[in-house]
C-alpha cells in the first residue's frame, strides 16, 4: 500500500537543507574565531555567516510554507515542528549577532585568555553541532535525541565554566577599561549561543517525552 | 380530519423530526476534533452517507420503533404528539450544541403521552425499564471499553513509534481507518435514526409509502445536520484533545457494539456512548476534558421528563385540531 511506502518528503528536504545552512554556519564562524584568536582574521570573511544566517532564513520560509500546505491530519506535529524551527533559526540569529560584533570589536584578543576563549568557542560549536544532530535524530529515533540532549548539557556546563574563567581573567585587568567591557562582551555574546542551544535541547528532550504519553 | 391531511402533517412531521435527528446527530465528531476532515468536507461527507443510509437500511428498521410501548392501541393524535415532542426538545438541546438520544427523547414523550391517557398503565414499564437500564449503561460500556481500548492501542502501538516520522505515519494509518469507521456508523446510524422519525408513523398504519418516507427523512436529516448539526460536532469534538489515534479508539468500540446491539436488538445510545467513551478516553490520557460537560449530563436526565412533559402539555392541542 502506499500509505506505508517511505515516501520522498518534501519537508524533510527543506529541513535537511535548513539542518546542514545552520551547521555550515556554525562550521564558518568557528574556523572565522579561531583566525581572529590567531590575529589573522579578515574581517570581511564574516559577512559569510551573515548571508549564511539569511540563507537560513529563505530556508525557514520555505520551511514554513511547505509545513503549513496541508496541516489538517497532525496539526500536533506540525506545531511542534514549527517550535523547533523557530527555535533553531533563533540560534542562528545569535551566531549571526556575535559575527556582526565580532566584525566591530576593535580589539585583539588578550593573549593570557586566548587558551580558555579557544575551549569556549570550541564548546559553542559542539553545542551548536548536537543540537543540529538532534533535530535530525528526533524525525526518526527518540531515544537517540533523547541522550543527545544531556550530551548538549554538558557540552554547555564546559563552556559556562570557561565562560566564567574568562571573565574572571578580564575583570581584574585595569588597563583600557572599554577594552574589558567589549571583551566581556564578546565571551557573554559567544556564551549566549552556547547557552540557548542547550535551552533548545531541553525543550526537545521535553517533547521526546511529550510523545509516547499521546 | 381528513386522511389525506393527517398524512401530508404527518409527512411534515416526520420532515421536522428527522431535521432534528440530523441536527443532533454527533457520529462526525471524533473527525472534526481530530481534525481529520474540515467542517465543510464532512458535513458534505455526511449529507451523502445520511441519505444513503436512510435510503438504503431505513426500511429494515423502520417497523420496530414504537411497538410494544403502550399498553393500548395508539391512534394519529398520540402518534404526532409524541412527533412533534421528539422534534422539539431535539431542535432546542441541538440549537444549544448539547447531544441527547433520539430514542430517548422519543420514549420520553411516549410515556407522557401513555400516563396521560391510560394512567400508570399506560405504558409498557418492563419494556420502559429495560430501555431505562441501557439508558443507564450505555455511557458505563462506552467509557470502559474506549478506556481499555486506548490503553490497548497505547501499550501495543506506541511503544513502536520512535520519531516524528513513525507517529506521521501511524496517525495517517488512523486517520483513513477512522474515516472508514466513521463512514460505517454514519451510514448505518442514518438508517436507525430514520427509523425514529418515520417508524411511529408506519406504526400508526396510515398508509404511506415507506421508501418515499424514508427519502424524504433522509434528505431531512441531510439538512439538519448541515443547517444545525455543527453545534452538537463542534461541542463533542471538543470533549478531549484528539488525534486520528485516539480518536479512533474512541470510535472503533462504539462502532463495534453498536453493530451488535443492533443485531441483538439492544437499544444503546450512540450519543451517550461517544460522549462518555470520550471522557473515558480523556482519563485514560490523564488529559483534561471541556469546561461545562455538566451542561451535557444535565441534557440527558432531563431528556425523559421535559419529552414527557411536552407531549402531555401538547397533546389535547394536537388531539383538538384532529
Amino acid at each position: 500500500m502506499k500509505l506505508f511506502k517511505e515516501k520522498i518528503n518534501e519537508l524533510d528536504e527543506v529541513n535537511r537543507e535548513f539542518l546542514s545552512q545552520s551547521l555550515t554556519n556554525i562550521i564558518t564562524l568557528h574556523e572565522l574565531v579561531n583566525q581572529f584568536i590567531n590575529k589573522k582574521l579578515n574581517k570581511e570573511d564574516l559577512e559569510k555567516v551573515i548571508q549564511g544566517e539569511k540563507k537560513c532564513d529563505r530556508i525557514k520560509e520555505k520551511y514554513v510554507q511547505v509545513l503549513f500546505r496541508d496541516k489538517r491530519a497532525l496539526p500536533f506535529l506540525v506545531e511542534d515542528r514549527y517550535s523547533i524551527l523557530m527555535k533553531l533559526d533563533k540560534t542562528n540569529d545569535k551566531i549571526e549577532y556575535f559575527a556582526r560584533f565580532l566584525e566591530v570589536y576593535p580589539f585583539d584578543l588578550y593573549e593570557d585568555i586566548k587558551e580558555e576563549f579557544k575551549i569556549l568557542i570550541d564548546s559553542t560549536v559542539e553545542t551548536v553541532q548536537e543540537l543540529t544532530t538532534c533535530a535530525t535524530l528526533i524525525e526518526t529515533d527518540f531515544e537517540g535525541a533523547y541522550k543527545k540532549t544531556f550530551e548538549i548539557e554538558a557540552i554547555r556546563r564546559k563552556a559556562r565554566k570557561a565562560k566564567f574563567e574568562l571573565l574572571n581573567t578580564i575583570f581584574k585587568k585595569t588597563k583600557d577599561p572599554t577594552k574589558v567591557y567589549l571583551t566581556s562582551k564578546l565571551v557573554t555574546y559567544i556564551y549566549d549561543v552556547a547557552s540557548w542551544a542547550e535551552e533548545v535541547s531541553d525543550y526537545l528532550r521535553g517533547l521526546i517525552i511529550k510523545y509516547p504519553s499521546r | 380530519m381528513a386522511l389525506e391531511y393527517i398524512i401530508i402533517l404527518f409527512l411534515i412531521i416526520s420532515i421536522i423530526i428527522s431535521f432534528g435527528i440530523g441536527a443532533n446527530d454527533e457520529t462526525m465528531a471524533t473527525i472534526y476534533g481530530s481534525k481529520t476532515l474540515k467542517m465543510k468536507e464532512l458535513l458534505i461527507l455526511a449529507t451523502i452517507l445520511s441519505i444513503l443510509g436512510a435510503v438504503l437500511l431505513g426500511s429494515a428498521v423502520s417497523k420496530t420503533v414504537g411497538k410494544d410501548l403502550f399498553s393500548f392501541e395508539i391512534d394519529h393524535s398520540m402518534v404526532l404528539t409524541v412527533l412533534i415532542s421528539t422534534a422539539i426538545w431535539l431542535i432546542l438541546s441541538s440549537a444549544y450544541g448539547l447531544p441527547i438520544s433520539t430514542t430517548h427523547a422519543t420514549i420520553g414523550a411516549i410515556i407522557g403521552v401513555g400516563i396521560l391517557l391510560g394512567g400508570p398503565f399506560g405504558v409498557n414499564w418492563p419494556t420502559i425499564l429495560e430501555l431505562g437500564m441501557w439508558w443507564l449503561l450505555s455511557p458505563i460500556i462506552g467509557y470502559i471499553v474506549t478506556y481499555y481500548a486506548y490503553k490497548l492501542i497505547h501499550k501495543t502501538i506506541t511503544p513502536k513509534l520512535t520519531g516524528f516520522k513513525s507517529y506521521e505515519r501511524s496517525e495517517k494509518f488512523f486517520s483513513y481507518m477512522l474515516l472508514a469507521v466513521i463512514c460505517w456508523t454514519a451510514f448505518s446510524r442514518a438508517g436507525n435514526d430514520c427509523s425514529n422519525a418515520v417508524g411511529i408513523v408506519v406504526g400508526a398504519g396510515i398508509g404511506v409509502d415507506l421508501n418515499i418516507m424514508l427519502i424524504i427523512t433522509g434528505f431531512s436529516l441531510a439538512s439538519g445536520l448541515v443547517i444545525l448539526g455543527r453545534g452538537v460536532i463542534k461541542s463533542v469534538g471538543t470533549i478531549t484533545e484528539l488525534h486520528p489515534s485516539t480518536a479512533f479508539a474512541a470510535q472503533i468500540p462504539i462502532a463495534v457494539i453498536l453493530f451488535f446491539g443492533t443485531i441483538l436488538g439492544i437499544p444503546l445510545s450512540g450519543s451517550h456512548m461517544l460522549v462518555a467513551s470520550l471522557v473515558g478516553l480523556a482519563k485514560a490520557r490523564r488529559a483534561p476534558t471541556r469546561k461545562g460537560m455538566w451542561k451535557i449530563v444535565s441534557v440527558w436526565l432531563l431528556t425523559f421528563p421535559i419529552a414527557a412533559i411536552l407531549s402531555i402539555v401538547l397533546y389535547f392541542p394536537i388531539n383538538y385540531f384532529i
